[in-house]
């Protein structure tokens, strides 16, 4: 693992992932479930990758394989050249802690922890991180950093949780509909932020939706349904966040 | 089965081991209950008919001698129902195989038929009755039990300075002797006291007592003033050496029983209600949670149109449920405990049968009164729950609001790690459950204190009066008052290195109109034996004028050193005089008076007397000296100091045992129900925030320590705070205990403390543990993904 988290430009040449016949099933016999049925992936440092799906098409199993919260039934899952499908728990918990920043639908702030706060809790832990105060102003929150989230609006408390995602540099960010709970206005700001994220630091990103306008913000578009992937596309330029309407 | 109903029982099976929590702390709180009311209702009941049917009598007295034709004065008294006098004799015996000699109390039976008064209960053998003077022996089963005699045993006793040799008839029990002691000692020591009962003519031939009595017990008829009674008695006894009457409430045995009991109503009381209450926050904790989880449940059940009053009774039935359950294991504890504790309590009172009596009154109260602890414990929760509109609580709940902590206000916030910033600000936001928590474990750590503060004291007492005060290794009382040079008899016995004179003259101290009929001691002035101390621990030295009286009993008299006692002698001349009280000493059984030796019998009158001896002897010559001194025709008891000093620890461990092993129990149990039951709420309420900082790469490790991190403050806070409420506890049922007879000093040594922190830690740790476990099981994606 600790070779896994060099982002040395030698490294660059490695695909930060790459999955061969990747298999997920959930639950035995007649009950079971196919969720991700061989797919073959390969992401590169700094891609910004939105992935379109509908439910059940296989797309949060993917997230959780990639984000390092599942492992897969079979097939080969290498982040960066470790085998990150058969990583055990401990393995798992210190590529979360060092290689992944997570963004979820609901924020998942500590309600008990200001904004600052909510981004110490990863600088404490994290090898080389930034400082609280520097993440959450690529964010554009510096003005509010001593507020709690229930004083927070939906599209702060997510640029927040953005802010806590990247503070630890992270080789990979993955975003599962991230505004998914906000309204149009205040999404197109916490994509912005994404993209900032994105192109600033390197970051390869992976943003989950069933939004199809997300597509045009991407450098690749990766369509799933049934567990396998079923069209990709690549945008030669990429749309800027704020010029995307839904 | 309606729909609800089914809800309820699945619901509980997801919530069986906190439920399981809460029932066994309750049942801790009502297993007390009813065990100690039982205990009382069992003493109580069984004492009273014995009493009756035993007819144990309401006044007793003493003398020097009387003619028995005073028997029919003392029957004339108006008020008095029946007389019985007999002969009571101290005694020294001597038991085959056991080298140190054991005292004990003999007492005649009627020429004629049975005992009228304080009948005897049979064990094992045969009654004597009439004349017949066999060389038979009747003995109190107590001791017969301690030193394993059965009827036809021999034992050899000095009765009145003659060795005599008894055959044992039968094995008894009085209702003079409950509590089988010598007078004024709160243990018993079955061992080497006993208590015996033989014919009149020998007894009193034995004791040159013939035709004439030295005891009387009395019964009056109902509404006779005792008060009174007494008086004449004293007036009629006067003559003959009467050691001044007394009634039942100053009875050794009657007293010694009846604090008992007050004891045990202390403890049926405030421990129960603590218990009730902590099991009533558990309740609401486990309840509001239940709540808040089932929310939208509770929205949609009122959206089909279930009514308030429908929803409200669903989750009361819920605790009620665990109030039925922790009832029926709180019956069933208390029955259990209260079994083994009336086995123990045989050990110190001897009844003809002494069964354990369930109160069923108090199994209705204690129920009765945890179904309104829990109906309280979460009534609050369902009210707010039924008064939601259903649209609104089909809503999530609006995320808490939190505000820096108090020491974060103070400045002191830059100390602190994130982590421990959320567990201060997560105590903060809840006060109340905190310090309940708080409160529960702090009662826990507390009651712990006590049985060990119980054995301290004794154990204080027992070291302070034998190491400090008593330094002899045996006590010999003579059979009657010799002259000063008897105790160079005792001197020249083989082994003794050392023997000083007792001199022990019954009177009256009065002053102004407080008075007491107790016993003079005299004793050198710089005794080496027997050092009067003062409360700094220093040897008071008697003066050549004055006496020293126990702190108690100048309390009792309302007297301070420098003011002046009238002195009254009870016996021989009856002489009376007035002394200035000295200095007051410190010592914790009984009330006890000092004089020089020689000072007390210069106001006596009688010349330089000796009644006693302490003795000091090598431990070489041990076996020849117990021979000499069993054969020694003035010794009337000899007493071993450290028998009776082994024997008390012993029956010391014996009930501290059982009781420390109880409290233990209880104490366990509440630490370890509060600790688990707050940490499976802590993880219920804060699934989200724990599962979140794992996908962001927080360890179990980490997370558990997020987890427990506030439950180890308020734990931090309770022990100290439940080792002054354990001290509080302690200090409050000793002064239940103390009386002017006994009194044990409270002690506390840091292993009580110790062991208390140490108890309640590691319940903590283990239920912390457990709880902790569910962590594995916390469902990372579908928490986070899921709404709250």
């Amino acid at each position: 693992m600790a070779h896994a988290v060099s982002t040395s430009a030698d490294l660059d040449s490695v695909p930060v992932f790459q999955a061969r016949a990747l298999v997920k099933t959930y639950g035995e016999g007649e009950a079971m479930v196919r969720a991700l049925a061989g797919l073959d992936l390969e992401c590169r440092s700094g891609e910004l990758v939105v992935v379109l799906g509908a439910s059940g098409s296989g797309k949060s199993t993917l997230l959780n394989l990639l984000g390092g919260l599942d492992t897969p039934t079979s097939g080969s899952l290498f982040y960066r050249g470790w085998d990150l499908g058969g990583a055990d728990e401990a393995g798992l918990t210190r590529y979360r802690r060092e290689a992944v920043g997570f963004v979820f639908q609901f924020y998942n702030l500590i309600p008990s922890l200001t904004a600052r706060e909510n981004v110490a809790l990863i600088t404490e832990i994290a090898a080389d991180p930034m400082s609280p105060e520097e993440a959450l102003h690529m964010v554009g929150l510096g003005a509010r950093m001593d507020h709690f989230p229930a004083q927070l609006s939906g599209g702060e408390q997510q640029r927040v949780a953005i802010a806590r995602a990247i503070a630890k540099r992270p080789a990979v960010l993955m975003c599962d509909e991230p505004t998914g709970a906000l309204d149009v206005s205040t999404g197109k700001v916490v994509l912005e932020a994404i993209e900032r994220i994105n192109r600033e630091l390197g970051t390869l990103t992976l943003i989950i939706t069933h939004n199809s306008v997300m597509a045009e913000m991407a450098d690749r578009v990766l369509t799933l349904s049934d567990g396998h992937i079923t069209g990709v596309k690549h945008n030669h330029t990429r749309a800027a966040a704020s010029t995307l309407a839904w | 089965m309606s729909l609800l109903d089914l809800k309820l029982l699945r619901d509980l099976r997801a919530l069986k081991s906190q439920a399981a929590a809460v029932a066994i702390v309750m049942a801790c709180g009502l297993a007390m209950m009813i065990m100690t009311r039982s205990l009382i209702v069992s003493l109580e009941t069984t004492r009273d008919a014995y009493y009756r049917d035993n007819h144990f009598a309401q006044i007793f007295s003493r003398l020097k001698r009387a003619p028995n034709s005073v028997a029919s004065q003392l029957a004339a008294i108006p008020g008095v129902a029946t007389v019985q006098t007999g002969i009571a004799l101290s005694v020294t015996l001597d038991l085959p195989g056991v080298i140190e000699p054991a005292t004990g109390l003999i007492q005649s039976l009627p020429e004629q038929g049975e005992l009228t008064l304080n009948r005897l209960h049979l064990r094992a053998g045969r009654i004597l009755v009439g004349r017949e003077s066999t060389g038979e022996i009747l003995v109190g089963e107590a001791f017969a039990q301690a030193n394993q005699l059965q009827p036809g045993d021999e034992m050899a006793a000095v009765l009145y300075g003659r060795r005599q040799h008894f055959r044992i008839a039968g094995i008894v029990l009085s209702p003079e002797f409950i509590f089988e002691a010598p007078p004024g000692s709160a243990l018993p020591n079955n061992k080497t006291y006993g208590v015996f009962w033989m014919p009149y003519k020998e007894l009193a031939r034995a004791s040159n007592l013939d035709g004439a009595f030295n005891q009387l017990s009395l019964r009056l008829v109902p509404g006779a003033s005792e008060p009174a009674v007494i008086a004449a008695v004293d007036h009629i006894l006067r003559p003959y050496g009467g050691r001044g009457a007394y009634g039942r409430a100053s009875h050794p045995s009657h007293t010694r029983l009846r604090d008992e009991i007050n004891i045990l109503n202390g403890l049926s009381i405030g421990f129960p209600l603590v218990f009730l209450s902590v099991a009533a926050f558990m309740t609401n904790a486990v309840m509001s949670r239940q709540i808040t989880l089932q929310r939208e449940q509770i929205a949609i059940l009122k959206a089909f149109g279930f009514s308030n009053g429908e929803i409200g009774r669903h989750y009361l039935k819920f605790s009620i449920i665990i109030v039925a359950g922790g009832t029926a294991l709180g019956v069933l504890g208390g029955v259990f405990l209260g079994e083994r504790l009336v086995d123990l309590y045989h050990v110190f009172f001897r009844f003809p049968a002494l069964n354990f009596q369930l109160a069923s009154a108090v199994v209705v109260l204690a129920v009765l009164v945890s179904s309104i602890a829990a109906i309280i414990g979460v009534a609050g929760s369902v009210r707010a729950a039924v008064r939601l509109a259903p649209a609104e609580a089909m809503r999530p709940e609006p995320p808490s609001s939190y505000r820096p902590a108090l020491m974060e206000r103070l400045g002191f916030g830059r100390l602190f790690t994130v982590t421990f910033r959320m567990a201060l600000r997560n105590i903060e936001r809840r006060p109340v459950r905190a310090s309940l928590t708080v409160g529960a474990l702090a009662l826990a750590t507390g009651i712990l204190i006590v049985p060990n503060a119980f054995r301290d004291g004794i154990g204080h007492v027992l070291d302070y009066q034998w190491d400090l005060i008593q330094r002899q290794t045996v006590m010999v009382s003579l059979i009657e008052p010799s002259p000063a040079r008897t105790l160079a008899d005792f001197k020249a016995l083989p082994g003794v290195i050392l023997a000083e004179p007792v001199f022990g003259a019954a009177v009256e101290l009065r002053a102004g109109n407080q008075f007491r009929r107790l016993s003079i001691t005299g004793l050198p002035g710089q005794a080496e034996l027997y050092r009067v101390m003062d409360s700094s621990g220093r040897q008071i030295t008697l003066p050549p004028e004055g006496i020293v009286l126990s702190r108690k009993l100048a309390e009792v008299l309302d007297v301070k050193i420098g003011e002046m006692l009238f002195v009254r002698g009870l016996e021989g001349k009856r002489v009376e005089f007035s002394v200035p009280v000295s200095g007051l000493s410190e010592d914790f059984a009984g009330t006890a008076a000092y004089m020089e030796i020689s000072a007390l019998n210069r106001h006596l009158g009688e010349g330089d007397r000796i009644n006693a001896a302490y003795l000091t002897v090598g431990a070489a010559q041990w076996n020849e000296f117990l021979r000499a001194m069993k054969a020694s025709p003035r010794a009337g008891s000899v007493v071993v100091k450290n028998k009776i000093r082994q024997g008390f620890r012993e029956t010391t461990a014996q009930s501290i045992g059982l009781l420390q092993q109880i409290y233990l129990t209880f104490a366990a149990v509440v630490a370890f129900g509060i600790v688990y039951n707050s940490a499976r709420i802590s993880l219920s309420e804060r699934q989200r925030e724990l599962a979140t900082l794992r996908v962001i790469g927080f360890t179990r490790r980490e997370v558990a320590t997020v987890l427990v991190g506030e439950l180890v403050m308020l734990t931090l806070i309770a022990l100290p705070c439940g080792l002054l409420i354990g001290s509080g506890f302690a200090r409050v049922i000793l002064m239940t205990v103390n009386t002017e007879f006994v009194r044990l000093p409270l002690i506390l040594t840091a292993q009580n403390y110790a062991f208390a922190v140490l108890v309640v830690t590691v319940a903590s740790v283990v239920s912390a543990l457990l709880a902790c476990r569910r962590l594995d099981q916390l469902d990372l994606v579908g928490v986070l993904k899921a709404r709250d």
